[in-house]
C-alpha cells in the first residue's frame, strides 16, 4: 500500500503536461472552444494524429496490442492531462471501444482498425440506445441477418455521440430474434458510417453539444466487421460500458477549474473590498470542492490499479460511475455560487469572465453523466447486489 | 501508486481480526455499557500486546515490530470493526509515537521498551479541540529546573488507568511538552460519561511540578503537538473506517435476510440504493484515509490529506450511522442487537478532534491562503 505516485510516474505527468501546453495553441483552443469543447475540426484531428505519432495514445496498452506495455494507471495519468489540457479527447474511441476491438477482435479489425485507432486517424461512435431502448438495452431491435457471406443490417440509435464525425459506428443489434433471454441473443458490429445506408440527424441538448440519431438502411458488411461471438455481444457491451465509466470520471480538468477559482477567488474583491475568498462560505464551499475531487482522484486511480492488477470489480466501476457524476454536478454548484452572477453569463460574451463562463456551460453539461453510459439507478443496483450481495427484485 | 496490501500487511489484518472476533462479542462488550466497569479488557489487551500489534510501529529495538504508521492504521481499522475495548489509540498513537519521534535517546530508552510490553500504559492530551492546529491550554512556568503546571485538559481518554500522558503545555510563548504521572500531587481526574463509554476524564491541574527528567521537549513543542495531531485525526479516520463498513455489512446482511410482503427488503429499490450510497460513502472514506496513513508513513506533508479524511469521516459516519439504523427498524436500536454500539463510536469518530464543519472551515481558510490545491 503506497498511495503516491513514484518518481517515474511524477516524471511522466511533467512531461506530458509540457507537451500540452506546447500542443494546444491558441488556434486549436479556439477551435475546440467553436466545436462545443467535442472535437471535430481540422486541428483538432491534426492534433491527435500528432498524439499518435508521438507514441502517446496507447501508452499503457499491453505490446501486443499495439502500445508501449505501460500500465492503465500511466494511461490514466495521460487522459489525465490531455484533458487538463482542455483538449476534447476522444477516449470513448481510445480508452473504452479501441481496448475492447483490439482484446476482441479478428484478424482485419486487429490490424486495419486498431492501428489507426492508435495513431490517432479513426474514431469510432457507440450504437447501442434506440428510441425503446434506453436503460433496458436488452430490448434493442436493431438487427443483422445474414445474406450469404455478409449480413444486412437495419435500424436506428439514438443519442451516437460524435457520429457526425466519426468513421465507424461500434453497433449493437439483434443477430437472434428467437433467443429465449433477450440479451443473448445480441452481436456487435463495426459499421463503416461513409456507407450510403447509413445517416445522421442531429440532436441539439441543453448544454448546447450536438448528439445523433442515427439510421442503418439496408447496410451490407462482410463478417469480418462482427467481433467477438455471434450472439455474445452483451459480454463486450458490459465490458465496454465498465471502461467507459471509468473514463468518464476524469477529474483533470475539474482539478484544474478548481485551481483557476481559488487564484480568482484570491484575486477578485467582492461586495465589501475584502478578496472574495476571505467570506467563510467561499472557503467552505472551496473545502468541500476540493475535498469531493480528491475522493474522485483517489477512486479513479484505485480503479486504474485493479485494471492492472486484474481485479476492478463491477461495483466498483459503477461505484466510480455514480459518485463521479453526482459529484461533478455539485462541485460546479459549489464553485458557481462563488463566481456568482458571473456564471450565469455564456462564455465570450459582454462581461463574460472566462472561469465563469466555463462553469456556466458546465453546470448545462453536467446531467448527461447521471444517465449516460449506464443511468445512476442502475449502478446503483449492481453495487448493492455485486458490492453487498444483496438479492436484487427480478425484472 | 499501489492500492494492495502487502504480504504482511495482509498477515498483520489477519491476526488481528483472528483475536478480535475470538474475543469480541456483545456479551464481552456488555460488561462495559452505561459505564458498569472502565471499557477496558485488560486480558485482550494482553493478547494484542503479546501477538505484537500495538508497537507495531515501534523500532525493534524498543520491542516493536519496526513496521510504519501505514501498518498502525490498519490495526485501528481492524479496532474499529469490532469496537474493541483496548486503549490502542490514546496508548500507541497519542504516546508510543511521539515519544519515539521526539524524545531523547534516554527518555526513549526508559519508557519505550515498557510502553511497548505493554508494563506502562500511555495516553496523550491531544484528543480534544477542533482542529490539528488547535493551541494547548494548560500553562506552565520554569521553577528552578522544573515546570509546575496550572490549567485543565478536557477530554483525555485512559487518564485514570494510564501510567503516563503526555502533555503539551504553554511556557510562555512557546510550548512544551511532559510527561504526566496521573496521580502526582496537584492532578484531579473526573470521570466523564463519554457517549461510547469508553473512559476518559477532565484533567485539572494544579500547582503540578514535573521534574526535568520527565520533560519530552523544553521547547518547539508545537512540532510535536501538531505532528501528533495529525497523526491521532487520522487514527480517528481509520478507526470510523472499520466502523462505517461494519456497520454496513450488518445492514447489508440484515436487509436480505428480512422479510416484508413477501420479499427479502433489500430487493426494494429504495433499500438497495440506500445501501449503495453507504457503500460509495465507505469506499471514499477508505482511500482518503489510506492516502492520509500512507503519507504519514512516509513522513511526507499530508495537513490537506488528513483534514479531507477527516471531513469523510464525519460525514460518512453520520450518514452511514443513520442509513444503517434506519434500514434495520427497531432492531438497530434495540440492545440485544449489536447495531447501536456502532452508532455510538461512529458518533465519536465523527466529532473528536474536529467534526466534517470544523475541518471545512480550517481547510477552507488553507485554501484561501494559497496552500492545499491541487499539483
Amino acid at each position: 500500500m503506497k498511495i503516491q505516485f513514484t518518481p517515474a510516474q511524477l516524471a511522466l505527468r511533467d512531461e506530458l503536461r509540457a507537451y500540452f501546453r506546447e500542443l494546444m495553441t491558441a488556434e486549436l483552443r479556439a477551435e475546440c472552444e467553436r466545436d462545443m469543447g467535442e472535437g471535430g475540426g481540422p486541428l483538432w484531428r491534426a492534433a491527435l494524429a500528432k498524439m499518435g505519432r508521438d507514441g502517446w495514445i496507447g501508452l499503457g496498452w499491453p505490446r501486443e496490442y499495439g502500445g508501449r506495455g505501460l500500465s492503465p494507471l500511466e494511461q490514466f495519468v495521460f487522459v489525465e492531462e490531455v484533458m487538463r489540457a482542455g483538449y476534447p479527447f476522444p477516449f470513448l474511441t481510445t480508452e473504452s471501444v479501441g481496448p475492447t476491438l483490439a482484446e476482441h477482435g479478428n484478424a482485419w479489425i486487429r490490424e486495419e482498425i486498431v492501428p489507426k485507432i492508435l495513431r490517432g486517424e479513426l474514431l469510432v461512435s457507440i450504437g447501442y440506445s434506440e428510441p425503446g431502448a434506453g436503460t433496458d438495452l436488452a430490448a434493442l431491435r436493431t438487427s443483422a441477418v445474414r445474406d450469404g457471406e455478409d449480413w444486412v443490417i437495419n435500424g436506428q440509435k439514438m443519442w451516437t455521440s460524435l457520429a457526425h464525425f466519426c468513421d465507424y459506428t461500434w453497433l449493437a443489434v439483434r443477430t437472434d430474434p428467437d433467443a429465449p433471454k433477450k440479451h443473448k441473443g445480441i452481436s456487435m458490429f463495426l459499421v463503416p458510417n461513409s456507407d450510403p445506408g447509413w445517416s445522421c440527424t442531429p440532436v441539439h441538448t441543453l448544454g448546447g453539444v450536438r448528439t445523433n440519431a442515427t439510421f442503418y438502411d439496408n447496410i451490407r458488411v462482410s463478417d469480418d466487421h462482427r467481433v467477438g461471438e455471434l450472439n455474445g455481444g452483451w459480454k463486450l457491451i458490459t465490458s465496454q460500458l465498465n471502461r467507459e465509466r471509468l473514463s468518464l470520471i476524469n477529474f483533470g480538468p475539474i482539478s484544474e477549474l478548481f485551481n483557476q477559482v481559488v487564484h480568482w477567488a484570491r484575486e477578485a474583491p467582492g461586495e465589501d473590498g475584502q478578496p472574495v475568498a476571505a467570506q467563510s462560505w467561499v472557503q467552505a464551499n472551496l473545502a468541500r470542492s476540493r475535498a469531493l475531487i480528491e475522493c474522485m482522484k483517489l477512486i479513479v486511480y484505485k480503479q486504474s490499479w485493479a485494471m492492472t492488477a486484474g481485479t476492478l470489480g463491477m461495483a466498483d466501476a459503477s461505484a466510480a460511475k455514480v459518485f463521479g457524476s453526482e459529484g461533478f454536478i455539485e462541485v460546479y454548484r459549489l464553485l458557481g455560487e462563488i463566481v456568482a452572477e458571473a456564471g450565469l453569463l455564456r462564455a465570450h460574451s459582454p462581461a463574460a469572465q472566462e472561469q465563469a463562463g466555463r462553469i456556466e456551460r458546465l453546470y448545462r453539461t453536467a446531467s448527461i453523466i447521471t444517465f449516460g453510459g449506464g443511468a445512476n439507478e442502475i449502478q446503483r443496483d449492481i453495487i448493492s447486489a455485486a458490492g453487498l450481495w444483496m438479492p436484487r427484485a427480478s425484472r | 501508486m499501489d492500492f494492495g496490501f502487502s504480504e504482511i500487511q495482509e498477515e498483520l489484518r489477519g491476526l488481528a481480526r483472528k483475536i478480535l472476533d475470538d474475543a469480541v462479542s456483545p456479551a464481552s462488550l456488555g460488561a462495559y455499557d452505561e459505564y458498569r466497569a472502565p471499557r477496558f479488557d485488560r486480558a485482550l489487551w494482553q493478547t494484542l500486546l503479546t501477538a505484537g500489534l500495538p508497537a507495531v510501529a515501534i523500532a525493534e529495538e524498543y520491542g516493536g515490530m519496526g513496521l510504519d504508521f501505514m501498518e498502525l492504521g490498519l490495526f485501528i481499522e481492524e479496532l474499529g470493526r469490532s469496537v474493541a475495548p483496548v486503549p490502542a489509540l490514546a496508548h500507541c498513537v497519542s504516546g508510543l509515537l511521539p515519544l519515539q519521534k521526539f524524545a531523547a535517546a534516554g527518555l526513549r530508552e526508559r519508557v519505550l521498551p515498557a510502553a511497548a510490553r505493554g508494563e506502562l500504559l500511555l495516553t496523550g492530551d491531544f484528543w480534544s479541540g477542533l482542529s490539528s492546529a488547535d493551541p494547548t491550554r494548560v500553562q506552565a512556568r520554569w521553577q528552578g529546573d522544573t515546570l509546575v503546571l496550572e490549567g485543565q485538559c478536557a477530554m483525555v481518554p485512559f487518564a485514570r488507568e494510564a501510567d503516563w500522558m503526555l502533555l503539551p503545555v504553554r511556557v510562555g510563548g512557546d510550548t512544551a511538552v511532559v510527561l504526566l504521572d496521573p496521580r502526582a500531587p496537584g492532578v484531579t481526574l473526573a470521570d466523564l460519561q463519554m457517549t461510547h463509554f469508553e473512559p476518559h476524564c477532565q484533567v485539572t491541574l494544579a500547582g503540578v511540578v514535573v521534574p526535568s527528567a520527565d520533560m519530552v521537549m523544553t521547547r518547539g513543542g508545537e512540532a510535536l503537538l501538531r505532528w501528533t495531531r495529525e497523526r491521532c485525526a487520522a487514527a480517528l479516520c481509520a478507526q470510523q473506517l472499520g466502523a462505517a463498513d461494519h456497520a454496513l455489512r450488518m445492514a447489508a446482511g440484515y436487509t436480505s435476510e428480512r422479510r416484508q410482503f413477501g420479499v427479502p427488503i433489500a430487493t426494494f429499490q429504495a433499500v438497495g440504493h440506500r445501501m449503495a450510497d453507504c457503500y460509495i460513502d465507505v469506499e471514499c472514506l477508505r482511500l482518503c484515509t489510506w492516502q492520509a496513513l500512507s503519507l504519514l508513513s512516509d513522513e511526507q506533508a499530508a495537513t490537506t490529506e488528513v483534514q479531507i479524511a477527516k471531513i469523510w469521516a464525519g460525514d460518512v459516519g453520520h450518514r452511514v450511522s443513520y442509513a444503517c439504523q434506519h434500514v434495520h427498524g427497531g432492531t438497530g436500536i434495540d440492545r440485544d442487537y449489536p447495531l447501536w454500539r456502532y452508532c455510538l463510536w461512529l458518533r465519536y469518530n465523527e466529532m473528536a478532534l474536529g467534526s466534517s464543519g470544523a475541518q471545512v472551515a480550517a481547510l477552507g481558510r488553507r485554501l484561501s491562503a494559497g496552500e492545499g490545491l491541487f499539483n
